[in-house]
Order: C-alpha cells, then sequence, then structure tokens
C-alpha cells in the first residue's frame, strides 16, 4: 500500500483519536488521579548547606567542620486517608543535595484522589529490601551506599572534614543496620491537593544527626560505621532530621 | 488519485504528522536484537542509548572497525593497538604509543564492563558516552591521527563495509561510525572469572583468597574489630570499579601531594573540589593490566599495595575514607595508612587474582577478525 492509498483510513484514524482524546480530557477531569511532589531542603543548623566548606561548628566541641557528602536512603512513601492509602511502588529514593538548590525532589503520580491526611516514609532500607542483591529504586548492590554483601546497605551517609589544631581530621559516619530504620509521620498540608502542583516540604538538618542525649563531639568520634551503641546514637537523632513545612 | 480538497489535505498533514514515525520505521535498516546477550545480575541493570540498541549488525561493524588499521591515518594502528585483548584491552605500556610515537601521558585503560559504572569516560571524565568517545582517538594527533572524511572515504570504497554499514545502520557516516564501535565495546562483558563462580556458587575460594575477599570489601573499624583494606569504599562490590551515580565514580586516592595534583576531573566540571580526582577503574582482570594507575606508575600490584598501605600523600581533595582507614585505635593522627599486615597485603592480591577472566581474553567474539579470515 502506498502512502496515497493510505490517506483515507489514517483520516479516519485520526478522528477517532480527536474524538477519543476529548471523552478522555473529560474523563480525566472528573477522576483525577494527583501527583504530590515532596521536596527536601539540607540546610546545617541555622546555615544553608554549603560543600566543601568549613562553615560549621562541631556540635559538641572545637574545631570548624565541613561536608564533602552528605546522602540518605528515603523509603516505602505512603500516603494516608480515612478511606485508604498509597502506597508507592518500589519507594526507595538515594536523597542527595550536591546542586544547586541543595534540595531533592520526588515525585509521586498516579495517586488515586482521596483525602489524604498524612504522609509516612522511612530513612533507611527495610530489612527485606536490605537482605537482598536485586535493584530496585535507588537500591543498586554496586553503589557507594552498599556496604558488604553481609551487612546492606548503609541508610545515611556522612563524609567530611573536621579543622582543629591546625589539622583536617577526616570524618565518616555510615549508618546502616536493620534496627536503625526509622520511620516519619508528617500530617499534610490542609487541602495541599488543591494546587495542581501539590507539593510538600521538608527542611533536613544536618546538624540534627549530630544533636541528641548529648551533642556529638566530632574530635572524639570522628567515624562512626559498625559500632552498634554508636550508630544508634545517630538513627534515634536522624528520625527528628526532617522537619515538615506544613500549616497545621 | 488527486487530492484537491483543503479539509482533506489538513487531515492528511495532522495524520502524516501523527503517524508519520510509522512509515519512517518501515524505512528503516532491518536489524537484529543481540543474541545470546547476558550479564550477572549483580551488576545490576543496564541500558544502551535509545538510537544505539545492541544488534547482531552493529557488533559484526563495530568488532572489525575496532580491529581496522584504516581507522588511522597511516593505515598502520587500529584501536586494538593499545587496548589488546590478551591484556584484557589494555597495551602494557606505562604510557601508549600512537601515530606520532610519542608515548601518551596516560595508561591505556581496559574495555571491559563498560555499560556499568561511571556514566563519564576516560581517566578525567571528560566523555559522556561510548558513541562520543569513540571518534577522539582516531582522530587524536598522538593516538590514530585520522582525518574522518578520509576516512569515511576509505570506508566506502571497501565493499565489506559497504555491506555491514548498510545491514546495521544504513549509511557509512561519522555518527554510524561512532554507534558500531561503542555497540562492539559494550559487548564486552567480563563476567567468568573465579571470583564470578564464586559468587555464582560454582567454585570456592582458597583460604587465602577468601581472607583477601573480606579485606576488600571492609571498611575497617577498630570499636566494631573489623580489619579492612577499605576498596569497596571506591571499587564498588561486583563490578569493582566506580560508581555509577553522578561523579561518584571519581575520587582522589593520594597518588600525589598538593603542588602535584594534576587537574583530573576539575578538568571537566571546574570546581576546585575535583581537583586531582581520578576515574575508579575496574579491578577485573587486574593481574593482566600492569602498569597501574593513570599513569602507568606502578609496575606491579605489590606496589599497588604498598602505595594503599605505605605511600598515601596528601592533599586537599584526598578522600576522608581513605585517612580515616587506618586499621588502629586511635591511629587518626598519624600519616595516612592502613596498616594492613604483610600477609593481609598478599590475601588482597591474591584475592585481586581471582578476577582474571579467561574466558574474556579468549573469547572469539572480541577477537581480530581479520586474523580469522587469514586463518580461513
Ligand atoms: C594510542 C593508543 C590508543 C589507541 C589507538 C586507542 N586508545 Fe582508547 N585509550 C587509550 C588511552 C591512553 C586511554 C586513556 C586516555 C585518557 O584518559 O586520557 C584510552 C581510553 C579509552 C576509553 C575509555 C575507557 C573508560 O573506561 O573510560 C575507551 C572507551 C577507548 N579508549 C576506546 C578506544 C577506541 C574505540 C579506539 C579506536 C577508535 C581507541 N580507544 C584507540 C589509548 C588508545
Ligand atoms: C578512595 C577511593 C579508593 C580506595 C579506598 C581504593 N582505591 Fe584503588 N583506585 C582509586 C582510584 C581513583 C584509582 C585510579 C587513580 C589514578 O590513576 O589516578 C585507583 C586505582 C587502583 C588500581 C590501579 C588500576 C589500574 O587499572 O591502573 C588498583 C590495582 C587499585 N586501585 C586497587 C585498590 C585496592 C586493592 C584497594 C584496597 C586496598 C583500593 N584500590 C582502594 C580509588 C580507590
Amino acid at each position: 500500500m502506498n502512502v496515497k492509498q493510505r490517506l483515507p483510513l489514517m483520516a479516519l484514524i485520526t478522528v477517532v483519536i480527536l474524538v477519543m482524546g476529548i471523552y478522555g480530557l473529560n474523563w480525566y477531569k472528573q477522576n483525577a488521579i494527583k501527583t504530590l511532589t515532596v521536596n527536601f531542603t539540607a540546610v546545617v543548623g541555622d546555615q544553608p548547606l554549603v560543600f566543601n566548606q568549613l562553615n560549621y561548628q562541631n556540635p559538641g566541641g572545637p574545631g570548624l567542620f565541613k561536608v564533602r557528602d552528605f546522602q540518605f536512603y528515603i523509603s516505602n512513601i505512603k500516603l494516608i486517608s480515612a478511606d485508604g492509602e498509597y502506597v508507592e511502588p518500589d519507594s526507595y529514593h538515594l536523597a542527595r543535595f550536591d546542586n544547586d538548590t541543595t534540595s531533592y525532589a520526588i515525585s509521586l503520580d498516579n495517586i488515586p484522589n482521596r483525602d489524604y491526611q498524612t504522609i509516612e516514609f522511612s530513612i533507611g532500607v527495610d530489612d527485606t529490601a536490605n537482605g537482598t542483591l536485586t535493584s530496585k529504586g535507588d537500591l543498586d548492590p554496586n553503589s557507594r551506599m552498599a556496604w558488604s554483601w553481609d551487612v546492606g546497605y548503609k541508610f545515611v551517609l556522612f563524609e567530611g572534614g573536621l579543622a582543629h589544631d591546625n589539622t583536617l581530621y577526616p570524618l565518616v559516619y555510615h549508618v546502616g543496620f536493620d534496627e536503625n530504620y526509622r520511620t516519619i509521620v508528617n500530617d499534610l498540608p490542609h487541602a495541599v491537593f488543591e494546587n495542581p502542583q501539590a507539593s510538600v516540604q521538608f527542611k533536613v538538618d544536618i546538624m540534627k544527626l549530630f544533636n541528641g542525649k548529648a551533642d556529638l563531639n566530632m574530635v572524639e568520634l570522628p567515624s562512626i560505621k559498625f559500632d552498634k551503641e554508636d550508630t544508634r546514637f545517630l538513627a534515634d537523632n536522624y528520625q527528628h532530621m526532617l522537619i515538615g513545612v506544613t500549616d497545621r | 488519485m488527486r487530492v484537491n480538497n483543503t479539509g482533506y489535505l489538513l487531515s492528511a498533514v495532522i495524520v502524516i504528522v501523527l503517524l508519520g514515525g510509522c512509515f519512517f520505521a518501515e524505512q528503516k535498516v532491518k536489524t537484529t536484537p543481540l543474541t545470546g546477550f547476558s550479564a550477572p545480575f549483580v551488576f545490576g541493570q543496564f541500558t544502551t542509548p535509545q538510537d544505539n540498541p545492541l544488534t547482531n549488525e552493529a557488533v559484526a561493524l563495530g568488532r572489525r572497525l575496532f580491529y581496522d588499521v584504516r581507522l588511522s591515518g597511516s593505515n598502520k594502528l587500529a584501536c586494538s593497538h593499545c587496548h589488546q585483548q590478551k591484556l584484557a584491552f589494555t597495551d602494557g605500556n606505562k604510557g601508549s604509543m600512537g601515530a606520532s610515537g610519542k608515548p601518551l601521558a596516560f595508561n591505556a585503560m581496559s574495555l571491559v564492563n563498560l555499560m556499568w559504572g561511571p556514566r563519564h569516560f576516560f581517566w578525567d571524565g571528560r566523555s559522556k558516552s561510548l558513541e562520543e568517545q569513540a571518534l577522539m582517538p582516531i582522530e587524536h594527533v598522538d593516538e590514530m591521527d585520522q582525518d574522518l572524511d578520509e576516512l569515511i572515504d576509505e570506508l566506502k570504497a571497501v565493499e565489506s563495509y559497504q555491506t555491514l554499514f548498510a545491514k546495521a545502520y544504513g549509511e557509512i557516516n561519522k555518527q554510524n561510525i561512532a554507534k558500531a564501535l561503542a555497540t562492539f565495546q559494550r559487548t564486552l562483558v567480563s563476567a567468568n572469572s573465579k571470583y564470578d563462580q564464586y559468587l555464582a556458587g560454582t567454585a570456592t575460594l582458597t583460604d587465602i583468597e577468601e581472607q583477601g575477599r573480606k579485606l576488600f570489601v571492609a571498611h575497617p573499624d577498630v570499636k566494631a574489630s573489623l580489619r579492612g583494606g577499605n576498596c569497596i569504599d571506591c571499587h564498588s562490590q561486583f563490578l569493582t570499579g566506580g560508581f555509577n551515580t553522578l561523579y561518584d565514580g571519581f575520587t582522589n586516592n593520594g597518588l600525589d601531594t598538593e603542588d602535584q595534583l594534576l587537574p583530573g576531573l576539575q578538568a571537566v566540571t571546574g570546581k576546585p573540589e575535583h581537583k586531582g580526582l581520578f576515574k575508579v577503574p575496574t579491578l577485573r582482570n587486574i593481574a593482566l593490566t600492569a602498569p597501574y594507575m593513570h599513569d602507568g606508575r606502578f609496575d606491579t600490584l605489590e606496589q599497588v599495595m604498598d602505595h594503599y598501605n605505605e605511600g598515601i600523600k596528601t592533599s586537599s581533595t584526598l578522600s576522608p575514607l581513605i585517612v580515616e582507614a587506618n586499621n588502629i585505635v586511635d591511629g587518626v593522627r598519624v600519616k595516612p595508612s592502613l596498616n594492613l599486615t604483610e600477609p593481609e597485603k598478599k590475601a588482597i592480591i591474591a584475592f585481586l587474582h581471582t578476577l582474571t577472566d579467561h574466558q574474556f581474553i579468549t573469547n572469539k567474539a572480541f577477537s581480530d577478525p581479520f586474523l580469522e579470515e587469514q586463518k580461513q
């Protein structure tokens, strides 16, 4: 069949497509599937995050520290309403902030239209995913967040340096282990979905990682990796590292 | 049939725009998806550019181009001059020697498992895709010193290339030369070393290899009595190369002091914190790819281990992971060193030898097609 012989058929197809499009649009308006952007912006205490600058006071001791790398897993995002939940599939996001806006955004698509009240997610990787080598979402066994097969993923990674006594000391805080998985629940702003570009904002305060029962002195504890007590200390702190910017 | 009605014409135009794709698809060259291609699941997913899928035709063409001396101005050197299969696609030289006979400042990189790991090529990451990379050595005066238009004319005069290009892509042009070379290189997968067999459960490591593996994958933590060589902090667990996310696969492993640091990744990003950062190379087939590092400064793996154990030079961009990993209590304040024992260093080297893949260096699919034809 050559092009010219095809024309009538294709004209018909066009009309059908157009009609379907108009009906589809109406249907869509009534049953709108929602999208939501969850935004995370990193700060250090009351200062903006600037990587590789010795700008920040050692939380529990002398010296200034800098951040070379800061990344953490946000997983299993859920939106909860009285009449049902939205659960993001393959919900494993590696949040990182080395960009112009020191922020990280997650877009949730295809959210059924309901009156959601709360957003829930976790810092870390759930024990099921932490115990396999399957790549899902941002989980990748060859990534820098992978530890070694025996221990699964790092949940939170902080690497940097502390200047003190005219020396630059390396700072390495890597937290993993199933027991350090922490779930965070936050109210959603009122009528968030009325805005077609719905979004929620979180501030990520890196300083809070070191503020807990006591404030961590980086001179005494410049690195935390496998020690159970030390990693739990950081996990208890990062539970409070995200601050929801909501209007409720 | 005559089209004489404007309404009709208009809808015809819309239709052609909408369905134009189908016509082009019909006109396209008929290719077949690459058969028998697989990679271990622990390597993770891979993607190829949408406009350059892995096809049998492209691989056949790319392989021939890779081994063809026509790609150089002198018609004397092919890519395989510096990337030899028996050396896991390196050349054994400190700095590679090309068209000008002047050694290059850089050591030839192994071409293996290129679909995984950093999405930036060359030691300093200056190339963003294998397609973009492929034409660079051809034109480089110190490498192959070939004018691309001349090359295209040369290839057009060869009957076998007329057929191979027609089957794989269509026209003989720059883009298609690059695409074919990229495709062939993507098939260079090494996944049958003793380590792979161990991971698949079909081989066991000896005691010393297993000790080396454990040290390789462990970041030391004296508080938790864990000794480690720290290698996995940069050389990923299964691929043993740099990480694929952004520039995470580039780092400074302490080869030079501040005043000796080369720009490295800084040449690409312009950021001072990237000064002296180089691509973390794969360690697959590492026993075959001496000499080591971007300038080939170390001849043996023993020297490499000595570097990580007692040769680290400090600079402002040195990885904190290197400084911090010292295997001794309260040892941060002394000179950076892994403080491994001699047997521990030997164990890591024994493990590195399990990354040699004999099937990879003898696989006929990766070998010189011209030699094969001569034999026939
Ligand atoms: C004269 C020797 C020489 C020739 C010929 C040569 N290369 Fe290379 N190749 C090198 C060197 C040296 C490097 C590292 C250079 C650098 O980083 O600046 C390299 C790097 C590469 C890389 C980057 C690998 C990575 O992991 O980043 C690829 C891909 C590559 N070459 C492909 C080719 C192809 C394809 C050809 C033929 C068209 C070719 N080379 C010809 C010497 C050569
Ligand atoms: C901080 C990151 C880092 C760590 C930790 C690290 N490496 Fe490397 N490695 C690199 C980088 C970057 C290069 C390339 C450096 C260059 O040439 O400028 C490299 C190069 C090498 C090479 C040479 C490869 C080649 O093709 O020339 C070997 C071998 C090697 N590393 C082995 C190891 C071993 C074994 C360990 C653990 C004891 C280790 N590395 C730990 C980053 C690292």
